[in-house]
C-alpha cells in the first residue's frame, strides 16, 4: 500500500518522522486529510486537532497552533512552533 | 628581608589560589550548560532545514510576479539582531561578533535589536539606535522571537528598514566557533534551492500564505541562532576558562618553588650566622 512520509518539526525537536497512511490537519480554510498521492500542496494551519494514522494503521492525535503544511510528492511536512500530543499512550 | 619575601609570595600563591578555584569552577558551569545548549541546538536543526525547503518552496511558486520578501531593495536602513552574550569571560567571543558588525556596517546607516546584556551595553555605550532590547541569551522563548520577528517585518513591511540581518555565532565545534551574518529579509537567496516549475497549490495564496508562516519561519531563525550562539558562548569560556585554569597551576608552581628558595635561603643564612657566632 502506498504510504507518505510525515515529518513534523517544531524548534524544539522532531516529534514525529516516519511513513504513514494519512494525516488530517486544520488548515485556516478548515480540515484537510493527506492521502498519498496529493499534488503538491501548502496550506496555512490554524488551532485545531491533528490526526496521524501510522503504518500499522493505529491513530495518533495531536494539538496543533500555527505553522504550515507542505507535500511535495508524498514528503509531507508540518511545520510549526506548537505541537503536542494528546493521547497519553505515547509520549 | 628573606622573611619578607616568603610571606609576600606565600600571599601571592594563595591570590593565585583562589582565582584558580573561580576559572575551574566557571569551566565546570560552561561544561555542563555546554551539554543542555548542544541538545537544544541540535533538536533545531530539523525544523531549519525542513522550514526552509517549504518557505522557498512558496516563496519562488508565484511564476511570473517574485515575492517582496525575495527582490533585494536598494539598502538604505539596515537593522542588525546581534546575538552576543550575558557575560563576559568568555575568550574573544563578544569581541569577535562586535567586530565583525563593526567592519560589515561601515558604509550602512544602521540600527540594533540585540540580544543578550554584552551585546546590550555595547551598543548603548557606542550610542548606536537600540529598537529594542533582549537581555538574556539563556532561556530566550520562541514566544520572544516570534514578537522580535513580527516586529522586524512590520518595519521592512513599511519601508523603515530595507535589510534585517542577523548576526549569530555558530558552533562548529568546542574549539571553534564562527561569527555569521544571515539576511533574514530579503530572503537569504544563498538558500535558495535550484528552481523547480513544479505546479503547486497554495491555500490561501502564496503571498498570504508567505506572510502569514513568515514571522513564524523568522522566529525559528532567530531561535536558532540564540541556541547556537549560546553554545558557542560556553565553549567559548569553557576554553578559555580552561586555560585560565592550566596558567594558575603554572603561576602556583612557579611561586611554590620561589618560596622553597627563599625559604632554603634563610635557613642558610641563619645556619651560617650560627656558625660564625659560635667561631668567636
Amino acid at each position: 500500500m502506498a504510504l507518505i512520509h510525515l515529518t513534523i518539526v517544531t524548534p524544539q525537536g522532531k516529534p514525529f518522522d516516519a511513513d504513514a497512511q494519512r494525516v488530517l490537519v486544520r488548515t485556516t480554510g478548515g480540515d484537510v486529510s493527506i492521502l498519498p498521492k496529493h499534488i503538491d500542496y501548502a496550506a496555512a494551519l490554524g488551532k485545531g486537532e491533528a490526526r496521524v494514522t501510522e503504518a500499522d494503521g493505529s491513530v495518533r492525535r495531536a494539538e496543533i497552533e500555527g505553522g504550515i503544511l507542505h507535500v511535495a510528492s508524498d514528503q509531507v511536512q508540518v511545520i510549526t512552533h506548537h505541537f503536542k500530543w494528546t493521547d497519553d499512550a505515547q509520549n | 628581608m628573606a622573611g619578607a619575601s616568603m610571606k609576600d609570595i606565600k600571599l601571592r600563591i594563595r591570590s593565585v589560589e583562589s582565582t584558580m578555584q573561580i576559572t575551574k569552577a566557571m569551566q565546570l558551569v560552561a561544561s555542563s550548560k555546554l551539554r543542555g545548549a548542544r541538545a537544544r541546538m541540535e533538536a533545531s536543526r530539523p525544523y531549519m532545514k525542513v522550514a526552509r525547503t517549504a518557505v522557498w518552496d512558496i516563496a519562488l511558486h508565484n511564476t511570473g510576479a517574485q515575492s517582496d520578501y525575495v527582490i533585494p531593495r536598494e539598502i538604505k536602513r539596515r537593522c542588525y539582531i546581534v546575538i552576543a552574550g550575558d557575560r563576559g569571560l568568555a575568550g574573544s567571543y563578544n569581541a569577535n561578533m562586535f567586530k565583525r558588525i563593526e567592519w560589515d556596517s561601515r558604509d550602512a546607516n544602521c540600527c540594533v535589536i540585540p540580544i543578550g546584556r554584552k551585546a546590550r551595553d555595547f551598543y548603548a555605550r557606542k550610542g548606536v539606535p537600540i529598537v529594542t532590547e533582549i537581555e538574556k541569551v539563556e532561556g530566550l522563548t520562541l514566544e520572544t522571537c516570534t514578537e522580535i520577528a513580527r516586529e522586524v517585518m512590520a518595519r521592512y513591511d513599511d519601508g523603515t528598514y530595507d535589510e534585517i540581518v542577523l548576526a549569530y555565532t555558530s558552533f562548529v565545534s568546542v574549539l571553534t566557533q564562527k561569527t555569521k551574518l544571515k539576511p533574514l529579509l530579503p530572503l537569504d537567496a544563498h538558500d535558495a534551492p535550484e528552481r523547480t516549475n513544479r505546479q503547486m497549490l497554495c491555500e490561501p495564496g502564496a503571498d498570504k500564505l508567505l506572510r502569514q508562516f513568515l514571522p513564524e519561519y523568522l522566529a525559528g531563525l532567530i531561535y536558532s541562532a540564540a541556541c547556537d550562539s549560546f553554545a558557542s558562548e560556553q565553549a567559548a569560556r569553557r576554553v578559555a576558562m580552561d586555560s585560565a585554569t592550566k596558567n594558575a597551576g603554572e603561576m602556583i608552581e612557579d611561586l611554590s618553588l620561589r618560596y622553597n628558595r627563599a625559604r632554603q635561603s634563610s635557613i642558610t643564612q641563619e645556619l651560617t650566622e650560627i656558625v660564625a657566632g659560635a667561631e668567636h
